[in-house]
């Protein structure tokens, strides 16, 4: 078990596109399964408030940003919020190695969806290992 | 001819509590089974990341907020960055504070407990979005596709 605070990793959750749903399912499977005592989430929507109790969620520890598509929103929102951002990660970037792949819909995720998901969360717990390993 | 009435529905989509992922799911199937034709949605976070058009949103549209617990972060968001909700979606009403509140689900570890909730919340949502319909006399039976008004060009 990690002596280290956890890292926080933020998804966008976009409404509109899958990418938004992988982006979440990602941060899901990561948090969750993948490094449970290394790595934390956060409701985006919170910060977004602004809050003071919300930004107190950052418990002063480093941020991953995981972001559907260009606009960027969970980068651009904890960057706002004053969040210390190690790495930005966009699904589009592993999208472009899977041309023709179809993920599903913001609903829903197909198999195919499901298997890059993955290899998304896999990316962002190898990034979690790394900084983990850089903050001690 | 008039323009068809769109109504605004915004999720907060909490990724740390089981309740945005319920207020998420109930959102999307406003959009893609109940109302598709006349249900606009927004990813909340572009009320930051985006410009004035995404800030235009709860003036544009009437708009409901559908939070997950009672930190109301789509309704209090919304009115920071863009204006007043019309009506909020509390899901931790609906299903209760102890689940809403627990860690957030996976959609591949959805039951059909889970299932009802959705269904629950979006009924809720519904009634809400008729009332605000017929308020403004219009007939949410009324077809046009339908959008969502995140702006990415994705
Ligand atoms: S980054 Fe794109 S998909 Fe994600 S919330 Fe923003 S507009 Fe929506
Ligand atoms: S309303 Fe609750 S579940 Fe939704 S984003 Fe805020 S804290 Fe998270």
């Amino acid at each position: 078990m990690s002596t280290n605070k956890k890292v926080n990793v933020i998804a966008c959750s976009g409404m509109g596109k899958v990418y938004g749903l992988m982006a979440r399912e990602a941060v899901l499977h990561t948090v969750q399964r993948l490094c449970p005592e290394q790595a934390k989430t956060l409701c985006l929507a919170y910060i977004v408030t602004g809050d003071e109790e919300a930004l107190a969620g950052f418990d002063n520890q480093p941020c991953i940003t995981v972001d559907g598509c260009p606009a960027m929103c969970s980068a651009k929102s904890v960057a706002a919020m004053g969040g210390d951002i190690k790495e930005e990660l966009k699904v589009l970037d592993v999208m472009k190695l899977h041309k023709g792949a179809k993920p599903g819909t913001a609903t829903e995720l197909t198999p195919e969806g499901w298997a890059i998901t993955e290899e998304i969360a896999a990316k962002i717990a190898e990034r979690v290992q790394e900084i983990q390993k850089e903050e001690r | 001819m008039a323009e068809e009435l769109k109504i605004g529905v915004v999720s907060c989509s909490g990724e740390d509590c089981a309740g945005g992922t319920i207020s998420r799911l109930a959102t999307r199937k406003m959009i893609d089974e109940i109302r598709p034709d006349n249900t606009v949605t927004i990813c909340l976070p572009l009320f930051i990341a985006g410009g004035q058009e995404e800030r235009m949103f709860a003036k544009e549209y009437p708009t409901i907020a559908v939070d997950g617990c009672k930190q109301a972060c789509a309704k209090r968001a919304t009115e920071k960055y863009s204006g007043k909700v019309n009506s909020v979606v509390f899901v931790s009403e609906i299903i209760g504070d102890e689940f809403a509140e627990s860690p957030a689900l996976s959609t591949r570890d959805l039951t059909t407990e889970h299932q009802a909730m959705v269904d629950k919340v979006a009924a809720e949502i519904t009634k809400q979005f008729d009332e605000i319909m017929n308020a403004k006399g219009k007939d949410s039976g009324a077809r046009k596709s339908s959008s969502c008004s995140c702006g990415c060009d994705c």
